[in-house]
């Protein structure tokens, strides 16, 4: 571990003691679709988008009203400054929600999710089903960055970003993990996979342990900063595992939501897993999982609603949000504006 | 033109402003012969467009105290015809107040506010306004949604400009918009001018290009784009002309729905040949969408050269097209790979084909032997089989979606039949097809495990003397033609049920039956014949039967034969197929080639040609060019 991750390291992990003893100091949003069957060219009957939970647990939209929303992203430096990835590509907001500019242009299409380098704020990666475009200018202007995808197979569900090192971000694609160290100038694979990674995660104790999870291709781990993964044994393969989370307040604990196997956790830091679906309804179709700064665990599940559990997962509640979907769920620290 | 069909003519075009039945649906077949008189031709133009305009504003009633009820569809025709213009006011204020989202809602709103330019109230025009600032529009998924977005966005940014950011829901200036809405559009008629559409003759989408590209080659300001939509109406109006035999689209589709593919008559692309060429009865309501074409018409009229490709038919031709499959983004060697087309047309029966493979992920056609009906109302004219295929993989292929909940969504999304094992729509990575004239050799090669491991074969209601023959052939006429439909394995038969809408819930029976062949390697041939070639029925199953014919199902399937045409022909499944020892190279065939459409790879020029008229697009020099030779 560099000097620096070991000292960013210390303050995630004080803040996460200080965090377990007082008031959250991080806020909680997520991007969820609240209208069903939406097609199209049919109104939009109830309100979608991103939403933020307040400290007495309601939800609170923000923003435009748009179902196709797959990510939010902010600013460190401004929390006015938003990013979202959707249908129509990339929006931003440089005043809180109030107005949206779309950043690209038409041919940039159907965004997958959108990301803000923390140690370069002004640098933005966009996801796209045809491969990564990236700004550096706070998205008002966006080139493709492609340089080492392959020309087939760069299918980008997400570029999760190194919180650790400017430019450094992981892709995850149809045909593996790919490594930027340069802020998207060139790429290269560090894993190969049969199918496409949906979701990768650094953990918030550990900046050089990753996980990463593919539509039928397992789970992977890697715990040398993405550099080496190895794939998760306890976890299996035989269903898509659509994302990943580590939970904040305790570094053993993560957990999975999986279509068909519904939410997996570990609480012992991933050596082995868990059912955790008593409680929620069946058949097992658990769209994303995610850990609020408290220590919640979220479970968002297909056609039903989103669900919580204060005792990650043995058993669960219906959130307030009813009849939402939740496409990402993420945590910042908290505005002070 | 009969001086009936004049009188006709202008007994709809005086008796316009009472009319509210829908008369050309309602009434016989229209007359087929051609209209040789320009003049006669355009006073029946404009009597079908005027019939349109007429039955949409009449059909609706204003309350006073509902002044939303008009809905835009009428409040359009209305202002069109200019009649009820403060009810169109009142309207328009109130259906903006619950504005929808995305491309099927931006093209109405765009054709409202043009047509309302000079007759909509202030407030009217402010509340429409004030919609494409306040609602997120939705660019879509597909090719037309984009086509439809991008020409509106254009449009009404040329309608408001030097407006800012601010006053626009993406947050784009009028400049901005006016030049992201023209990139894109030059882009696509780039792209459909060199390789072809995506969205290839669709049965009911043909709608979602010709109209926005009619509001432009009426609306715009920019010359160039004006050009640009009249000259794309050409070219999307002379490939329906080629396709069409009597008005009715014949042959593959890159999408189309189960209504449309057994009657074949029942899709807007009727509703185009209707009112563009009057051979065919219009559909149901106009095709819904046709009313905001209407709207416009008169700014628009299919040159004499179209017109008679699709009415005055003499010989017998072939054409070969190509076109491409809508973009994949992952799963596939290839973003957009090709499509050939083959589509033989005669008189009495057309026989149209992709090489099949896997097409659009949902609904696309890839074959069939379709004859002609005198009144192709609730008629099923065609032959065809096909492999069931319901894969998420498909789908994923061209869509971003999560794979898992696909296959039950988009049976809610308007394609009740996709993961139905009896379905008629759809196209198969395992099926592979070859058509020489009318001869249609379709083999199946499915993977065991496949869902649905099965080939169904669409038997018609109106087919007559159905004869399974000793032979192996079944033997069949529909209207005047004979029809020859060869299994190459074992089958049973199941009545064949029908969604009769995209957004039903329940099948029902609408006659005819389902050829089901639960073999994985498999194989069908088609051979079609006028009643004019054979002096009986019995004389053509003579001839079938005597055709020399081999075939093997393993390891792969094989057919070698001599067709009715005379032809050697061998089909190997994975192989070129082979005609008179001559493989078929697809990669040398040009992006229309027949005696009517003719156009190169990349060459963004298209020379339609009938008898001794010839008009040339050429998209490179933003020209057209008219000779008679």
């Amino acid at each position: 571990m560099t000097p620096l991750k070991t000292f960013l390291t210390l303050i995630t992990l004080m803040a996460s003691t200080t965090f377990s003893t007082a008031a959250p100091e991080y806020d909680f949003y997520i991007c969820a679709k609240v209208n069903r069957d939406y097609v199209i060219g049919s109104k939009v009957e109830t309100v979608n988008g991103v939403f933020q939970r307040t400290d007495e647990g309601a939800w609170v939209h923000q923003g435009y009203n748009d179902t196709t929303l797959t990510a939010v992203a902010f600013d460190p430096r401004d929390r006015n400054v938003i990013y979202t990835s959707a249908n129509n590509g990339l929006w931003r907001s440089l005043d809180g929600g109030k107005h949206w500019r779309i950043c690209n242009d038409w041919d940039m299409t159907e965004a997958r999710h959108v990301a803000v380098d923390p140690n370069a704020p002004d640098h933005v990666y966009l996801s796209l089903p045809d491969g990564i475009a990236v700004s550096t200018d706070r998205a008002q202007t966006l080139v493709r960055r492609e340089n080492g995808l392959p020309e087939r197979g760069k299918y980008t569900q997400l570029v999760t970003i190194d919180r650790t090192q400017a430019g450094r971000a992981f892709a995850g694609c149809e045909v593996g993990i790919y490594l930027t160290e340069n802020g998207a100038d060139s790429w290269r694979r560090v894993l190969e996979t049969t199918d496409i990674v949906n979701d990768i995660q650094q953990s918030p104790h550990d900046p050089d342990h990753w996980l990463a999870t593919t539509q039928s291709a397992g789970a992977w781990s890697s715990r040398d900063g993405g550099l080496t993964w190895s794939p998760i044994e306890g976890v299996p393969r035989a269903h898509s595992l659509y994302n990943v989370t580590f939970d904040m307040t305790n570094p053993d604990r993560l957990a999975i939501g999986s279509w068909g196997l519904g939410v997996l956790t570990s609480e012992d830091g991933g050596k082995t897993w868990q059912d955790r679906n008593t409680g929620l309804p069946e058949p097992q179709r658990v769209w994303r999982v995610g850990v609020d700064p408290s220590g919640r665990l979220y479970a968002s599940v297909h056609t039903q609603t989103l669900f919580y559990s204060d005792d990650f997962g043995r058993t669960w509640q219906p959130d307030t949000l009813k009849g939402s979907l939740v496409n990402y769920f993420v945590t910042m620290p908290k505005s002070k504006q | 033109m009969k001086l009936t069909q004049l009188f006709a003519a202008m007994v709809t075009l005086t008796t316009a402003g009472t009319a509210i039945a829908q008369p050309a649906f309602d009434a016989a077949p229209p007359d087929r012969s051609v209209v040789q008189d320009a003049a006669i031709r355009e006073a029946a133009y404009l009597a079908r467009v005027n019939e349109v305009l007429n039955w949409r504003a009449s059909g609706a009633t204003v309350k006073t105290d509902d002044p939303g009820n008009l809905g835009l569809a009428a409040v359009a025709c209305k202002l069109a015809l200019g009649e009820d213009l403060e009810d169109c006011s009142l309207s328009v204020i109130e259906v903006m107040k619950d504005p929808g989202t995305g491309p099927f809602w931006m093209f109405p709103n765009v054709c409202v506010a043009f047509l309302g330019r000079d007759h909509l109230t202030d407030e009217a025009k402010a509340a429409i306004r004030e919609t494409w600032r306040t609602t997120r529009q939705l660019r879509g998924d597909t090719e037309n949604h984009w086509v439809m977005y991008y020409a509106s966005l254009f449009l009404m940014s040329e309608l408001y400009p030097n407006e800012p950011g601010e006053s626009w829901y993406n947050g784009l200036t009028s400049e901005e918009n006016l030049a992201e809405s023209k990139a894109f559009l030059i882009d696509w008629m780039d792209m459909t001018t060199k390789i072809g559409q995506g969205e290839f003759n669709t049965t009911h989408y043909i709608g979602e290009y010709a109209i926005p590209m009619l509001f432009l080659a009426s609306w715009s300001e920019d010359a160039e784009m004006k050009q640009r939509g009249k000259m794309m109406l050409d070219w999307l109006f002379a490939e329906l002309a080629n396709v069409t035999l009597n008005g009715v689209m014949r042959g593959p589709n890159s999408r189309t729905d189960e209504g449309s593919v057994i009657e074949r008559w029942n899709a807007l692309a009727s509703y185009f040949s209707w009112i563009l060429f009057g051979n065919t009865p219009p559909t149901k309501g106009y095709g819904g969408w046709g009313v905001y074409f209407a709207t416009v018409a008169k700014n628009y009229q299919v040159p004499e050269v179209i017109y008679r490709l699709a009415t005055d038919r003499g010989d017998d031709f072939v054409q070969r097209d190509r076109a491409r499959i809508r973009r994949r983004w992952r799963y596939s060697e290839e973003l957009s790979p090709p499509v050939h087309k083959t589509q033989y047309m005669r008189r009495d029966y057309a026989v149209g084909s992709t090489t099949g493979g896997q097409l659009d992920p949902i609904q696309a056609h890839a074959w069939d032997v379709t004859w002609d009906e005198p009144d192709p109302r609730g008629k099923h004219p065609t032959m065809f089989s096909l492999h069931p295929n319901s894969s998420s993989r498909a789908m994923q292929m061209s869509f971003t979606a999560y794979p898992e909940p696909w296959i039950k969504g988009v049976t809610n999304e308007g394609k009740p039949s996709y993961d139905s094992p009896d379905k008629i729509v759809g196209s198969s990575p395992f099926e592979q097809v070859f058509q020489d004239l009318d001869t249609v050799i379709a083999l199946y090669d499915i993977p065991e495990g496949t869902r649905f491991p099965h080939i169904n074969g669409f038997f018609s209601k109106d087919l007559v003397n159905l004869t399974e023959d000793q032979s192996g052939w079944i033997f069949a006429q529909g209207g005047r033609s004979y029809l020859a439909y060869r299994p190459l394995a074992g089958y049973h038969w199941i009545p064949y049920l029908h969604y009769t809408g995209g957004w039903a819930k329940e099948k029902l029976p609408v006659g005819g039956q389902l050829l089901t062949s639960p073999h994985l390697q498999n194989g069908t041939i088609v051979q079609a014949a006028s009643v004019d070639e054979f002096a009986s029925f019995e004389a053509f199953q003579d001839a079938i039967r005597a055709l020399p014919l081999e075939f093997n199902l393993e390891p792969v399937p094989m057919v070698k034969m001599t067709t009715l045409r005379g032809k050697q022909v061998s089909f190997t499944y994975g192989e070129a197929p082979i005609v008179n020892d001559e493989a078929i190279d697809y990669a040398k065939w040009k992006l229309f080639e027949g005696p009517h459409l003719n156009a190169e790879i990349d060459g963004r020029k298209m020379t339609i040609t009938h008898g001794r008229l010839q008009r040339v697009l050429d998209f490179n020099t933003l020209t057209i060019s008219d000779a008679v030779k």
